[in-house]
C-alpha cells in the first residue's frame, strides 16, 4: 500500500474491515501436480504432457533436479468480484482489498507447497518460478493450465493476452530435487521489479 | 426416439461416461486438445463410444467439448471440420442402435465480461458457430458450465440457430456455488425461463457431494433434472478418483428421490460406471419432484424469492432530474452507478432501470446501463421502458430472471411486450389500464388485470410471473381514487393471487411534506397485499415503513432485520459532526465524506462556486497530494481524500446545473487501460484522484481497442491521454496505441503508467509522461491542461 514499513497505524481499521470483506467473498483453491522433467539445450520438457518451458532461466532454475510440482492456485471470481465492486463504491476500500489478495493467494500458494512438501518428505525444493519471471514466456499459460486442469479444477482460465482470469491467481513451477539445491532461495537480482522495487531503493527487501 | 419422446416414454434416460479419462488410458497427452483426435484418431472415438452404447447408454456425446473457435485457433482445424468429423463418428458409433448422438458444448475457456474480456454478443457468435456446424445431432449438450452469463448466451445460440432438444448442466462446487458464484437456483430460475428440455449438474463432485445441489435444484424446477457426478472426489495431486463403479451406482440410486431423470457420469468413469447404473436402477420408478410455481427474480449471486415485501428502488430514472439527463446526455455511467450503490446501501431489493429520454440511443444506452449495473451489483433489475426493442436488447444482455417493466391492457402492449417476457423467462408488471386510459373503478382496473393475467397465461407465461400494477394516481388530484387503487390492490392479491406493484411516490404530488403521505400510503398499500413497492430507499421514513410492516405482518422473524437496521446491536454510525466543528480542509484530511458534501451545500449559500473550489477544495487536495509525497500519508488515505472532493464536487455540480449554469471544466482526459489488459485498479485510482482536480475524464475502460482511443480522442478533442498496462504482454499495445495517436491526432500528449513501466521504457514507446503513480498523473495533467 506503499506504506513500506512505516508506521501505518492510522490504515489499520480500514484494513481490518477490508480483510474481513475479503475472506467472505473469496474461495481460495489450488491444484498442482509432480512430474518427471527432461532438459534440452534450450528448454525443459515437462514428461508426459505438451507443456515445454523454454528459456535460460527456467533451465537454471531447475538446474540439479529430476522433477517439477507445476502449481496453480487462485482466490476464485469472488474476489475480483469483491473488488470490482468496492472500486465503484469506494475506491480506498478498493485499493486496500486488492493489496491484501495479492498478499492472500501467496499463502494459498504457501499451503499447496507444503502439502506437495510432506507428500515428498525426502525431497528438495527450489523457490516457486512463475511464467513471465526471467525470459520464461507468458504465452505458456494456457498449456500450463490446460495441463492441470485448471479450469475445471479451480475455474482458472487465462485471457489471449496471457493474463489470468480471476486476476487473483498464480501459477508456478518449483523444481524438485533428491539432493540439495544451491540456489534454493530468491534473491533480488533475480526479481522482475529489481530495477524498479522501491523496498530495495530504500536499501530493505519485500521478503519473499 | 428423441429426447422429447425418452422422457416421456422412459422411468430413466441413461447418458455415458467420462471421454477424457478414456483418451488418456489410449495415450492422449495432458494439454493436447482432445477434439483433433475425431479427424487423427476416428477410430478411438468410435470405440469409445460403442463401448458406452453397450454398457447401456441411452444418450452418449460426443468428442465436441471444446470444439471451439477460441480453444481450436492454433490447432489448424476449423469448428466446422471438427465437429462434423465429430459427429460423423458418433454416427458410425450409433449404427443399428437406438442411442442418440448429443453436440456437446463446453466453456469457451475465456470468461466473459467483465471478469474476463470475451463480450456476450461474441460468445452468442462463438456458441451458434458450433450449433450450426453439429446440425446433425440428435440434440444438444450445454455443460460444465460455470458462468451463468455464458450458458444464457449458449442456449440462445442453440435455440435461434436450430430446432433440437437441449440440455444444460453446470458445476458446483461444495460451496453450492459454481467457480463464478452462480448459485443453483439462479441457473434454475434463468436457464428453465429460456425453453431447455432437462436441466441439471455435472462434473465437480461425486454424487454424495451433490446431493444438496440436486435438492435446491428440484425446489427450483419443474423441469427433468440431469446428473452426471464425478467418480467421487479427486486427490489434488495424482488427479485419481476416489469411488468405485458399484459404490457410483449405489449412490446415484439415492437421489432417485430427489426427481432425478437423466443420469451419467463424468471425470473419472468409464463403461462399468454406466453398466452397474443400468443395473441398480433397473426396476426402479422415476420420482417426480414435487414444484410449486413461485415468484422469483435473480442475478447469478443473488435470487429474490417474492414472498414478503420486496422493494424496487426508483432512482435510476430521468423523469424530473435535471443531474441525473445530464449524466445520459453525457455517457456519465458512473453518476448512474452511485445511484445504484446508494440505493443497495439504502437496502433496495430490487433496481428498476429507465434510462429514456429524447436525443439519446435509448437501446444502446439500455444495454450499457445494464452491463456497467449488473458489474457493480448484485441485485436483480427491473427493466423500464415504453420501447419493445429498448426491452429486448435489455432482456438479452441482462444476466439472470429479470423483470419487465411494463405491459398493459392495450392490444399493441400485449402483442409486442408478452412474447418477448415469454422468449427470455422473464416476469413482467401489468399496468391496469388500456386503450382507454386508466380506469375510474376498482371493478375496470380488477377487470384489465385478469385480462393481462389470462393472455400470459396463454403464451404460457405463468401468472407467478405476472406482477400487476392498480397504479397510483395523485392525491391532491384524484382524492377519491387513492381507495380505489387499493381495492383493486386487495382484490388482485386475493382473487388472482398475483404479486403486486405499486410506484408510491406518485400518491403525494402537490401536496407539503411528501414524506409523511408517502410512507403512510405505502403502510395501508403493504397491509392490502403490496409486494414490490417502487420507492426511494434512500427516504428514511420510505424504509422505516417497509421495515416495521415487516416484524410486524411475521415476516422479519425474530425481528432480525429490523434490529439490525436500527437497534443497539448495528454498528454505531459515526456521528456526523456538526459542519461548525469541522471545516473543508479537515473533512477533506480526513476523508468525512458525508461532512465533506454537508459544508459545501452550506458554503454555496455564502459563496461562489469557484472561490470554493478554487480557495478551498484544490490547496485542500494539495496539501494531501504533499503528505502522501512525503509519506506522511498513505494512498488509501489519499484515495478518501480524493473522494471527500469528489462528493463536494458533485455538489457543486448539481447547484450549478439548478441554477442554469454549466460546471466548468478544466479540461478533457482519456484513460484507458489497454487492449488485452484487464488489471484495471490502477487506471481506475488515477480517475478519482484526476476528476478530483476538476478535470473530465472519459474512461474507455479496460481492454481498449487502440483505435478506439485515438478516435476518442479526436472526436473529443482531447490535449491529454492517459494509458495504463501491467503485464509484459500488453506493453505492444500500448506502443500500438501511441502510435496511431501520432499518426493520426499529433499533437495531443500521452502519459503511461502501471507496474511494468519505467520512465526508459516509456521514452522507448514515444510516450511524454511515465506517471510513477496516481498522484504523478495529476501533476502531469496540471502542467498539460493546467
Amino acid at each position: 500500500m506503499g506504506s513500506r514499513g512505516r508506521d501505518a497505524d492510522a490504515l489499520m481499521p480500514l484494513v481490518t474491515e477490508c480483510a474481513d470483506r475479503l475472506s467472505k467473498a473469496m474461495f481460495p483453491r489450488y491444484t498442482c501436480r509432480l512430474f518427471e522433467i527432461n532438459a534440452s539445450e534450450d528448454s525443459i520438457e515437462v514428461c508426459g504432457t505438451e507443456l515445454v518451458l523454454r528459456g535460460q532461466s527456467i533451465k537454471e532454475h531447475l538446474e540439479g533436479c529430476q522433477k517439477c510440482v507445476l502449481l496453480c492456485a487462485t482466490l476464485s471470481a469472488g474476489a475480483d468480484k469483491l473488488i470490482r465492486q468496492l472500486e465503484a463504491a469506494d475506491m480506498a476500500m478498493a485499493f486496500v482489498t486488492d493489496c491484501l489478495a495479492s498478499s492472500v493467494i501467496e499463502t494459498v500458494c504457501d499451503e499447496a507447497e507444503q502439502e506437495m512438501r510432506s507428500r515428498l518428505p525426502k525431497s528438495y525444493f527450489t523457490w516457486r518460478f512463475s511464467p513471465g519471471y526471467g525470459d520464461l514466456p507468458l504465452d505458456l499459460q494456457g498449456t500450463f493450465l490446460n495441463v492441470l486442469e485448471a479450469q475445471k479444477r479451480i475455474g482458472l482460465n487465462v485471457t489471449e493476452s496471457g493474463m489470468l482470469v480471476p486476476a487473483k491467481s498464480v501459477t508456478a513451477v518449483i523444481g524438485v530435487s533428491d539432493r540439495p539445491i544451491a540456489r534454493a532461495k530468491q534473491g533480488c537480482v533475480g526479481c522482475n521489479m529489481y530495477n524498479d522495487c522501491k523496498f530495495r531503493k530504500g536499501g530493505d527487501h519485500c521478503g519473499s | 426416439m428423441d429426447l422429447r419422446e425418452l422422457l416421456d416414454k422412459k422411468q430413466f434416460i441413461f447418458l455415458d461416461g467420462a471421454m477424457g479419462t478414456m483418451l488418456f488410458e489410449k495415450g492422449l497427452k495432458m494439454g493436447d486438445i482432445p477434439e483433433l483426435l475425431n479427424i487423427t484418431k476416428p477410430e478411438w472415438i468410435i470405440d469409445i463410444h460403442k463401448q458406452y452404447i453397450s454398457a447401456g447408454s441411452d444418450i452418449f456425446y460426443a468428442n465436441t467439448f471444446g470444439a471451439n473457435r477460441y480453444k481450436l485457433a492454433k490447432s489448424g482445424k476449423s469448428v466446422e471440420e471438427v465437429v462434423k468429423a465429430a459427429i460423423d463418428c458418433a454416427k458410425k458409433a450409433a449404427e443399428g442402435t437406438d442411442a442418440l448422438a448429443a453436440l456437446d458444448v463446453g466453456p469457451i475457456g475465456q470468461l466473459l465480461e467483465p471478469a474476463g474480456t470475451l463480450s456476450f454478443e461474441e460468445a452468442y457468435d462463438i456458441f451458434a458457430e458450433i450449433v450450426r456446424a453439429g446440425k446433425d445431432a440428435d440434440l444438444i449438450v450445454f455443460e460444465t458450465m460455470t458462468d451463468l452469463h455464458e450458458l444464457k448466451a449458449a442456449v440462445l445460440a442453440a435455440r435461434e440457430n436450430s430446432d433440437k432438444p437441449i440440455i444444460t448442466t453446470m458445476t458446483f462446487e461444495q460451496n453450492m456455488r459454481t467457480f463464478t458464484g452462480c448459485s443453483v437456483s439462479a441457473m434454475a430460475n434463468t436457464i428453465g425461463g429460456l425453453g431447455v428440455d432437462a436441466i441439471g449438474v455435472n462434473c465437480s463432485l461425486g454424487p454424495k457431494e451433490l446431493m444438496p445441489v440436486v435438492r435446491e435444484l428440484a425446489e427450483n424446477t419443474d423441469l427433468p433434472i440431469v446428473l452426471k457426478p464425478n467418480a467421487g472426489l479427486p486427490d489434488t495431486v495424482t488427479g485419481a478418483y476416489s469411488i468405485t463403479p458399484q459404490e457410483f451406482a449405489e449412490l446415484m440410486t439415492e437421489l432417485i428421490p430427489l426427481g432425478v431423470k437423466i443420469v451419467g457420469g463424468c471425470c473419472g468413469t468409464s463403461p462399468a460406471f454406466i453398466s452397474n447404473l443400468r443395473k441398480a436402477f433397473a426396476g426402479k420408478r422415476y420420482v417426480k419432484q414435487q414444484f410449486k410455481p413461485f415468484s422469483v427474480c435473480c442475478t447469478p449471486a443473488n435470487t429474490v424469492v417474492i414472498d414478503q415485501p420486496r422493494v424496487i428502488g426508483e432512482r435510476i430514472n430521468p423523469t424530473g432530474k435535471k443531474r441525473f439527463k445530464e449524466a445520459l446526455l453525457s455517457n456519465d455511467i458512473d453518476y448512474i452507478l452511485s445511484q445504484a450503490i446508494e440505493q443497495v446501501h439504502a437496502g433496495a431489493d430490487i433496481l428498476d432501470v429507465n434510462v429514456g429520454l429524447p436525443g439519446i440511443d435509448e437501446k444502446q444506452m439500455m444495454v450499457r446501463v445494464i452491463k456497467a449495473l449488473q458489474s457493480v451489483t448484485d441485485l436483480p433489475l427491473q427493466l423500464d421502458s415504453t420501447d419493445p426493442e429498448v426491452l429486448d436488447a435489455g432482456l438479452r444482455i441482462y444476466n439472470g430472471k429479470a423483470i419487465v417493466n411494463s405491459v398493459n391492457g392495450e392490444e399493441r402492449s400485449l402483442n409486442t411486450v408478452l412474447p418477448l417476457v415469454k422468449k427470455y423467462g422473464a416476469a413482467v408488471v401489468g399496468l391496469c389500464l388500456d386503450e382507454n386510459g386508466i380506469p375510474k373503478t376498482a371493478e375496470e382496473r380488477f377487470a384489465i388485470a385478469e385480462k393481462i393475467v389470462s393472455r400470459a397465461e396463454a403464451l404460457g407465461i405463468g401468472r407467478e410471473n405476472v406482477f400487476i400494477d392498480c397504479l397510483t394516481l395523485t392525491a391532491s388530484a384524484e382524492q377519491e381514487g387513492v381507495m380505489q387503487t387499493l381495492n383493486a390492490l386487495e382484490r388482485v392479491r386475493r382473487e388472482l393471487g398475483c404479486q403486486t406493484v405499486l410506484g408510491v411516490s406518485n400518491i403525494s404530488f402537490g401536496l407539503p411534506s411528501r414524506e409523511i403521505v408517502n410512507s403512510n400510503f405505502l403502510t395501508m398499500a403493504l397491509t392490502k397485499g403490496l409486494t414490490l413497492p417502487i420507492i426511494n430507499p434512500n427516504i428514511d421514513a420510505m424504509m422505516q415503513s417497509v421495515r416495521a410492516y415487516k416484524l410486524l405482518a411475521n415476516f422479519d422473524k425474530g425481528s432480525k432485520d429490523f434490529i439490525a437496521a436500527y437497534g443497539s446491536a448495528a454498528p454505531q454510525q459515526k456521528k456526523a459532526a456538526e459542519p461548525a466543528d469541522v471545516d473543508l480542509p479537515y473533512a477533506i484530511a480526513n476523508g468525512l465524506k458525508g461532512e465533506g458534501a454537508k459544508i459545501t451545500e452550506k458554503l454555496l449559500e455564502t459563496q461562489p462556486p469557484m472561490t470554493i473550489i478554487n480557495e478551498l477544495l484544490i490547496p485542500a487536495l494539495d496539501k494531501t497530494g504533499a503528505d502522501f509525497e512525503k509519506g506522511k500519508i498513505f494512498l488509501p488515505q489519499l484515495i478518501q481524500s480524493a473522494g471527500v472532493a469528489q462528493s463536494c464536487f458533485e455538489v457543486i455540480k448539481s447547484f450549478l446545473l439548478k441554477s442554469g449554469a454549466k460546471a466548468e471544466s478544466k479540461g478533457k482526459i482519456v484513460l484507458a487501460t489497454v487492449k488485452g489488459d484487464v488489471h484495471d485498479i490502477g487506471k481506475n485510482i488515477v480517475k478519482v484522484l484526476l476528476e478530483n482536480y476538476g478535470y473530465d475524464v472519459i474512461d474507455l475502460g479496460k481492454d481498449v481497442d487502440c483505435q478506439l482511443v485515438v478516435d476518442t480522442a479526436r472526436e473529443q478533442g482531447v490535449k491529454l491521454v492517459g494509458l495504463s498496462a501491467l503485464m509484459t504482454t500488453t506493453l505492444p499495445s500500448m506502443e500500438k496505441t501511441i502510435k496511431l495517436l501520432r499518426e493520426q491526432y499529433p499533437g495531443c500528449k500521452v502519459m503511461v503508467g502501471g507496474a511494468v513501466l519505467t520512465p526508459d521504457y516509456a521514452k522507448e514507446i514515444d510516450a511524454d509522461f511515465y506517471a510513477r503513480d496516481a498522484k504523478e498523473s495529476c501533476d502531469i495533467a496540471k502542467l498539460v491542461l493546467g
